[in-house]
């Protein structure tokens, strides 16, 4: 039994996670920093705690603190969100070791999926497809390369060299042709050595043109695990979603079917418990790999529940409790589109942009929902993660999903904060996102030379114009709060040793 | 009524036209609304909305699903370089300090690069002169209105 719920999270997720406890009847505690004071997830729940402290070692991710302001404030269950401490094992053996519910699988699954290389073993036994591929556990450099170059012959071109302990991209190389191979292996292992103090490598087959697509599971301890179909993730931009979609443009029922079961084999392989997602890469030819598990609720997981009508964290919270999940058969209903609005420069590299929310005025009617966690008059600070909201839009089919996006962006007014939602929009009237022929690499492809903003003269003058009677008229100021931190952007992704949520 | 904008490291001169109750530009019209809007008339009947919000002094104009951030250039912005001192336009970072005490500089040239709003600004000479002075160097935090290098002119 779950009766209050600490939510050890912050921004979009925390809201989205309080608002379904109190959609549930059960009360809730948030814990803050203090520059998020002023937070709307503060306001969404029932008490809220400081953590005092300038970084987030002492505030999101200070687990013993975290724990002790469960216990004082009579919490009974801990629900970690996506980032910070979701995919820590030892946190979560330490909310259960302090007699406290945690919302989310054993540490063991955790542990097991959080490792790249134990999660690739596990997989592999339980019958999962992985991406053809060998590991190098040679330590001294001459007798490595000669694995590597023997490796590279089974792989074939172009090939991906990983560092085995790696992640963020570090000792990562794509080797096209063997007279590269010699060079890019000798520098991914000096990398590796650095960045981990770890040269072994990992020789993979590279997939190109290959789409990312992944699976929602929910298992509860009732013995019942099941797969809510497939959500693909292709358009990123540096390894970062933007585009997300359900399902898959180019899905058959019986290509999802088995990606399906492999991702209920591979929970089952870790007897996994609550909400998770196993990631594939799918290639051109309808082949499919094992890319990872990621042990958590995810940011795209509104693009499920919006064709499956299925309250994912509603669902986490039920499992939690020890009752049996409440989905009935199942049933994908029209097609649903996710955008991550970011405070970010498109046609700057997407430096993460700061500032004052002086308009923020979201787009409303059909079919359209918005997860955010910030509202006007915010400031956006350099603190955390630069994602504002979350805006997802349902129709009956994907053409219409798109129109639907179309129409959301155009209305979403953004003022005093950089952001991408012109990006996105172009994004929408691009080639490969009209026909759903989507790949992970395709943002590169597409603007080859970044994204630049070439408004028509006849827009421009508008602009023009309104800026110009707007200063002579003296309408709408905002006062600019100067923000005072130098601290770089931490997101909460920075803290888990792996590649994108 | 006359104003110059910054968009995108280009200025655009605006002059609008007044009747009674609207503004005209370019063949276009405009009828400011109270609640920061402005409804925008073409010539060939058609309407649209702009909204509008200015932070410190740059107006953020959203027009047909786009955002434009025009940076309004004060009548007689120049007049703080007449006296040698180029100062801040806005609180923010600098990215890069281009020359030296000493050094001799020629009108036009960049002598430092700020990053305020996301946004860069060049901090320009205005004349001929030596660089007598350069209070700041990359990655300091400025305030608004702050002195960041002189230039003296040689008589």
């Amino acid at each position: 039994m779950i009766r209050r719920v600490l939510v050890a999270n912050r921004g979009e997720i925390a809201c989205r996670i309080l608002r379904a406890c109190r959609e549930a009847g059960l009360s809730s505690v948030a814990i803050y920093a203090e520059n998020d004071r002023t937070g709307m997830f503060r306001e969404l729940a029932d008490e809220s705690v400081l953590l005092e402290g300038d970084s987030i070692t002492e505030t999101y991710l200070n687990g013993a603190a975290i724990i002790q302001v469960a216990k004082d404030t009579g919490a009974d269950a801990i629900h970690p969100g996506f980032g910070f401490l979701s995919e820590r094992a030892g946190f979560a053996q330490a909310v259960m070791d302090a007699g406290l519910i945690w919302i989310g699988p054993s540490p063991q699954a955790i542990e097991q999926m959080g490792d790249k290389m134990s999660a690739r073993q596990i997989m592999k036994q339980a019958g999962v497809p992985v991406i053809p591929g060998v590991e190098i556990e040679e330590e001294d450099e001459e007798r490595a390369l000669e694995d590597i170059r023997q490796a590279a012959i089974e792989t074939g071109y172009p090939l991906l060299l990983k560092a085995t302990a790696g992640g963020g991209g570090k000792g990562m190389r794509v080797v096209h042709a063997q007279e590269e191979l010699e060079s890019s292996a000798r520098s991914a292992r000096r990398e590796a050595v650095t960045a981990f103090g770890d040269g072994r490598v990992y020789v993979e087959k590279l997939l190109q043109t290959s789409k990312h697509v992944e699976i929602q599971v929910l298992a509860d301890t009732h013995g019942r695990c099941i797969h809510l179909g497939e959500r693909e993730c292709s358009v990123q931009r540096r390894h970062q979603k933007v585009f997300e979609e359900a399902p898959c443009a180019s899905m058959s029922p019986s290509l999802r079917e088995q990606m399906g079961q492999a991702a209920v084999s591979a929970a089952k392989a870790v007897d996994y418990v609550g909400a998770g997602t196993v990631e594939f890469l799918l290639a051109e030819d309808g082949s499919f790999y094992f890319l990872e598990m990621n042990t958590r609720i995810q940011v795209e997981h509104p693009v499920t529940e919006m064709v499956t009508g299925v309250d994912l964290v509603r669902e986490q919270l039920r499992i939690a409790a020890g009752e049996p999940m409440s989905v009935g058969k199942l049933e994908l209903r029209g097609h649903a589109i996710e955008v991550r609005l970011y405070a970010e420069d498109p046609s700057n590299n997407f430096l993460p942009a700061i500032g004052p929310l002086a308009v923020f005025r979201p787009p409303t009617g059909p079919g359209i929902r918005l997860d955010t966690g910030v509202r006007e008059g915010d400031d956006v600070t350099p603190h955390y993660d630069p994602m504002l909201a979350k805006l997802i839009v349902w129709a009956p089919s994907r053409a219409e999903a798109l129109q639907r996006m179309r129409r959301a962006l155009d209305e979403f007014v953004v003022l005093g904060t950089t952001t991408n939602i012109g990006f996105l929009r172009t994004l929408c009237d691009t080639e490969e996102v009209i026909s759903g022929n989507t790949y992970t690499t395709m943002i590169d492809d597409v603007f080859p030379n970044g994204y630049e903003f070439n408004p028509t003269q006849k827009n421009l003058d508008v602009a023009l114009m309104t800026a110009a009677v707007a200063e002579t008229t003296g309408m709408h100021r905002v006062s600019v709060s100067t923000s005072s931190s130098k601290e770089g952007i931490s997101s909460p992704f920075q803290t888990l040793n792996r590649r994108y949520p | 009524m006359q104003h110059e904008f910054r968009f995108q490291n280009e200025v655009h001169e605006v002059t609008l036209e007044r009747t009674p109750k609207i503004w005209t530009f370019v063949n276009h019209c405009a009828h400011p609304k109270e609640d920061g809007r402005v409804r925008i008339y073409f010539e060939d009947g058609t309407k649209a909305w702009a909204h509008v919000a200015k932070v410190g002094d740059v107006w953020w104009v959203h027009h047909s699903g786009q955002i434009y951030t025009l940076e309004r250039i004060e009548p007689g912005a120049s007049a703080d370089e007449q006296h040698g001192g180029l100062v801040a336009p806005m609180p923010g970072t600098v990215l890069e300090v281009l020359v030296t005490e000493g050094q001799s500089v020629e009108a036009g040239q960049t002598l430092m690069i700020l990053e305020a709003m996301k946004m860069e600004h060049r901090v320009v000479a205005s004349e001929d002169g030596i660089v007598t002075k350069v209070s700041f160097s990359a990655g300091d935090r400025v305030e608004q209105g702050v002195n960041l290098l002189e230039v003296e002119s040689p008589q």
